[in-house]
């Protein structure tokens, strides 16, 4: 695991460093009303340019014997990952005295918000929809599950978020306005809202949580209405996966003898397909959840900017544009993070769960 | 179809009338079941015979109700103690197989769930229909209070139990955990009757830990349960050593007489029919041809399958080396017309293939399915 | 002997495979939708130079831009534009040109980069599968730790940060997408090939000499192509909606072009005033998209013999 983690970091500092000429990679660090000297001493201590180096501008003009070679960089480069320097942010809108990290963690949350909602709505809706296609299976319900799932995995995320959009807020309106809001992670201007929610303070910086501990309920409420439809419009395009997964576990393990054994016991229809079928079918359905956060993660870029939600995603995409590398590293690597650690407790969830493994 | 929902053989715990069935595959329709015709007595442990594929566990199947939903019974009936089981609805069809029929399966392995512990899957029994337990797990447990009550000098908490399952009793409501509780203790002394040695610890385990033998009694021990009228057993020992199936087969023995279940033995190994079989039908592809007392089939073998069958099993006390029936058996996609065994019998004569032979009562209590004693 | 015994066993089981996939196509209506969104895709891609001119995006005129003149339906906009003239069946873009012309025009451009990205996926997934799993130990720990590297990221981060490096164009964008499909290709390969290089005719043909490269090339990956062929035609549907969405959040070389993602990006940033663009598009994709996933997911049904009876 921390193999991967390390080969991970090794591979997008090539990327980034490596493919980019080393002055991109300064500016994050770089106060550009610094006089050359100091960004020369600022160079040399991030590690890019080296201490023979005479002047800035020999550096920047990338004369030889200035710049260090990548491999030295990239000790430097995990030096300041492991402390948590990523250097200033280049994001536009901010001042440039607010470090990359803070930037970062201040917009987290509100992924891990949308991603942690859309996830309990993928699967809310994708166990269930798995089981009756494979108790009916080839009948009518196992078609329309089926078409469900295929055309949310066929769904343009951009365009389903963009229908949403549509038929919520342009279409359906009471009052002037539209139903549910159409932007941002809380709804002030729609039919639903509440106008002035007033404010919280900031616990954890998710606002579902921070608005439920500062008893703040209208608050609560204008978080909730926010992110229905970008957390359903993540939810319909990850659920094909794990809906074909229950799917085919359900369908293979009703075909296993405990469960004729089952019903020969006089076990209620109900019991056979949860206690038995579902408890066996469920389990390697769990080894999808790396696979799922993956897509998830992946998704808020896209559904941030149809929404305008002020998490990691939207910003990522302006990072992008003004060049902002260490922002789309530390992206990058807290993504890495996640999943692998996400399958880590996936593979130990298994073992605590099949009896089979523990003894 | 056979519509009436009753009909007469009083003392017949089971009965079979002329029972057909065939299966839809994508290659075609399969004839599994012939017409066959069977009736089992109360008490009496019933064998029925026959090689791979003759049918024996679809008629298993057919009487508790979990044929595959490609299956279509197209003619006969099934009479369990008078009622035609086929014309049950789907919970009353379930409730049958809880409180009437048990059926018992060959791999203990693959028919025990791998994820749930022995005490769950036993305890899920009771939990399927509290109210029809509520009798035996009170009884049972006091009778356990009455046996303790007598060695020991009488406990304040044992007489306030007491009085609390009576009441019970008459109300035939039980709280959950005070279910849970009787059906644990109830559970561990059917586990114990079936010689499972620690039985409280079987348990707690899970189904991989215990070996085929003791995986074997506990199937049975969740029929023991349930006090079942019908007890059909498929090939229970085919899967287990010959020294395990001997204590299995006694074990099964001593407790027919123990509850009074009649116990449909299926198997294709004679030597356990004659075993502990008190009659036995012989099945070949979909159709039973004899059927007979145990000794009296052995003794007089009349239908030629049966014969043949008899003459392939190796004895130590004869010099030669068993014969075998020639052919192979039929495919019934496309079954052999009149007689089903026509094409490998010795003794064919031209009326055999042209129409299918009635059983025969050729004397009281033995009959056969064969043109050469009649028509 | 005489039983009922039609045929010899060797082709009623050919009979009865053919039989058994056909039994499902039939009970599967669903599957032969997929085939004919398909093809109709791949027609109309084929077919689209003779249905608008090729040169068609490169011109604009701003003074109808944005506008939507089909009397079919309209939008819920407040101030839509509606342009005079010649009917427009689906509205214009940001750029003046009609929609329905450009999505014509994209369908094809957004079929070929999907082509393009499968290809080169399945080469270099058939090539170091392959090795990985044949020669085993070393090489394919190395190759299995890569594959786990590149899926410990979410692929579009992976893809901007490529595109932000190494500039805007086609080809970047079609290398970023190949860089995150190979990884599945690799593993889909390696478990085809530990598979088939176990059978007996590899044994055999080592035992005669034969040489690895030869015996890999020759033999065992004709022998295993097959499911990951399958995998890639039915994966150009899942491409598509990666291609669109990198140029959707504005990863495109040219902003003009016809392509389905980038008029859906327009849609975007003009979404009150002109949903149609980011609808119809979308919708394109959509259909597309399906077509070739319920083809694929049927065909992965008919074979997978789990679910055989």
């Amino acid at each position: 695991m921390v193999f991967v983690l390390f080969a991970l970091s090794v591979l997008i500092f090539y990327l980034t460093r490596g493919l980019l000429p080393p002055t991109t990679a300064l500016a994050p660090y770089i106060n550009p009303r610094l006089t050359d000297a100091g960004k020369l001493s600022i160079a040399r201590a991030v590690g890019v340019a080296t201490s023979s180096c005479p002047s800035f501008s020999d550096f920047a003009a990338l004369q030889k014997g200035c710049v260090t070679p990548l491999w030295t960089q990239y000790f430097f480069w995990l030096k300041n990952v492991l402390v948590g320097n990523w250097g200033y942010t280049l994001l536009p809108g901010i001042s440039g005295t607010e470090s990359t990290w803070s930037v970062f963690f201040g917009r987290f949350p509100y992924t891990a918000e949308l991603d942690i909602v859309a996830a309990a709505l993928t699967f809310i809706i994708a166990v269930p929809l798995g089981i009756i296609s494979a108790t009916h299976n080839n009948k009518a319900p196992d078609h329309l599950s089926r078409i469900i799932s295929l055309g949310g995995y066929s769904i343009p995320q951009f365009w389903f978020g963009a229908m949403l959009l549509l038929v919520f807020v342009l279409y359906v309106r009471i009052g002037g306005l539209g139903l549910l809001p159409a932007s941002g992670a809380l709804g002030t201007t729609c039919a639903l809202c509440f106008s002035d929610p007033g404010t919280i303070t900031t616990y954890t910086g998710v606002p579902l949580l921070d608005s439920l501990l500062s008893r703040n309920i209208p608050y609560f409420w204008d978080s909730v209405v926010a992110i229905i439809l970008p957390a359903l419009t993540l939810a319909i395009t990850s659920l094909g996966l794990l809906t074909r997964i229950v799917r085919s576990n359900m369908m293979e393990v009703l075909r296993q003898d405990y469960i004729t054994m089952a019903r020969s016991k006089g076990l209620k229809e109900r019991t056979v397909i949860y206690s038995h079928a579902l408890r066996n079918a469920i389990l390697p359905a769990i080894t999808v959840a790396g696979l799922l956060v993956t897509y998830l993660i992946g998704g808020s870029v896209i559904v941030e900017i149809v929404f305008s939600w002020p998490g990691v995603g939207s910003a990522a995409l302006v990072a992008a544009d003004v060049l902002d590398i260490n922002f789309l590293e530390l992206f990058v690597l807290v993504a890495g993070v996640i999943i692998v650690v996400t399958n880590l407790t996936v593979d130990i969830l298994y073992a605590v769960l099949d009896p089979r493994i523990r003894y | 179809m056979n519509q009436s929902n009753t009909q007469e053989g009083g003392d017949d715990v089971l009965s079979i009338q002329g029972l057909k069935l065939k299966f839809h595959t994508y290659a075609g329709e399969v004839s599994a079941l012939d017409g066959i015709r069977l009736s089992i007595k109360k008490g009496e442990l019933f064998g029925l015979v026959g090689e791979s594929g003759c049918g024996k566990s679809v008629t298993a199947l057919a009487i508790a109700g979990l044929l595959p939903p490609n299956a279509e019974i197209t003619g006969g009936g099934v009479f369990l103690d008078g009622k035609n089981v086929l014309a049950l609805k789907p919970e009353e069809m379930r409730l049958a197989r809880l409180k009437d029929i048990a059926m018992i399966f060959q791999d203990p392995m693959t028919y025990l769930n791998p994820v749930l512990t022995i005490g769950s899957q036993m305890a899920e029994i009771t939990r399927a229909e509290p109210k029809l337990f509520i009798p035996t797990l009170v009884t049972y447990r006091l009778k356990q209070i009455e046996k303790q009550l007598d060695s020991t000098k009488p406990d304040p908490g044992l007489l306030a139990e007491r009085e609390s399952l009576s009441r019970a009793l008459g109300s035939q409501s039980l709280g959950r955990k005070e279910l849970n509780l009787l059906t644990r203790s109830y559970a561990i002394s059917i586990l114990k009757s079936v010689r499972l040695p620690e039985p409280d610890k079987v348990f707690t385990m899970y189904p991989f830990e215990l070996s085929g033998g003791m995986r074997q009694r506990v199937m049975i021990a969740m029929a023991m349960m349930r006090r079942p009228k019908l007890l059909l057993a498929d090939e229970i020992t085919t899967a287990l050593d010959v020294t395990v199936q001997a204590q299995i087969l006694r074990l099964l023995k001593d407790l027919r007489s123990e509850i009074n279940s009649s116990v449909l033995l299926i198997t294709h190994d004679l030597a356990i029919v004659a075993e502990v079989c008190d009659r036995v039908a012989v099945m070949y592809a979909g159709n039973i041809v004899e059927v007979a007392e145990v000794d009296e089939l052995f003794r007089n073998p009349l239908h030629p399958y049966t014969k043949g069958l008899l003459a392939s099993v190796p004895r130590a006390d004869l010099a030669r080396t068993p014969d075998s029936i020639e052919g192979s058996v039929p495919d019934l996609l496309s079954p052999p017309s009149g007689c089903r065994f026509h094409p490998r019998c010795p003794k064919a004569f031209e009326t055999c293939p042209s129409k299918k032979p009635s059983m025969i009562a050729v004397a009281p209590n033995h009959y056969v399915s064969c043109f050469l004693f009649g028509e | 002997m005489k039983q009922g015994e039609k045929t010899p066993a060797r082709s009623r089981r050919r009979h009865s495979d053919l039989r058994f996939a056909l039994h499902l196509l039939r009970q599967n209506p669903i599957v032969m939708a997929g085939l004919v969104i398909s093809v109709a895709t791949v027609v109309l891609a084929l077919l689209s130079n003779l249905l608008v001119n090729g040169a068609y995006w490169h011109q604009q005129d701003l003074s109808l831009r944005l506008c939507w003149n089909n009397p079919a339906f309209g939008w819920p906009v407040t101030n839509l534009f509606n342009c005079g003239g010649s009917v427009y069946p689906l509205g214009t873009d940001a750029y003046g040109r009609s929609l329905l012309q450009m999505i014509i025009l994209a369908i094809p451009i957004d079929l070929q980069i999907a082509l393009e990205v499968v290809a080169s996926a399945v080469v270099i997934g058939v090539v170091f599968g392959s090795l990985a799993a044949y020669m085993g130990g070393l090489v394919d720990e190395v190759i299995l730790r890569i594959t786990d590297i590149f899926l410990a990221v979410p692929w579009i981060l992976l893809a901007i940060v490529l595109i932000v490096v190494l500039g805007r164009s086609l080809t970047t964008l079609t290398l970023a997408i190949v860089i995150t499909w190979w990884p599945w290709y690799i593993r889909l390969m390696r478990s085809q090939v530990i598979g088939e290089k176990e059978k007996l005719y590899v044994e055999r043909l080592r035992m005669m000499g034969a040489g690895w490269p030869r015996i890999l090339f020759r033999h065992v990956i004709p022998n295993s192509i097959y499911p990951i062929l399958v995998q890639s035609t039915l994966d150009i549907g899942s491409v598509i909606l990666t291609v669109s969405a990198l140029t959707f959040i504005g990863l495109t070389p040219n902003p003009l072009l016809p392509e389905l993602g980038n008029l859906s990006n327009q849609g975007i940033e003009y979404f009150f005033t002109a949903p149609w663009l980011i609808i119809f598009p979308g919708l394109t994709i959509l259909i597309i998209s399906l077509g070739f996933n319920l083809l694929g997911d049927g065909i992965r049904d008919i074979f997978d013999p789990r679910l055989r009876r």
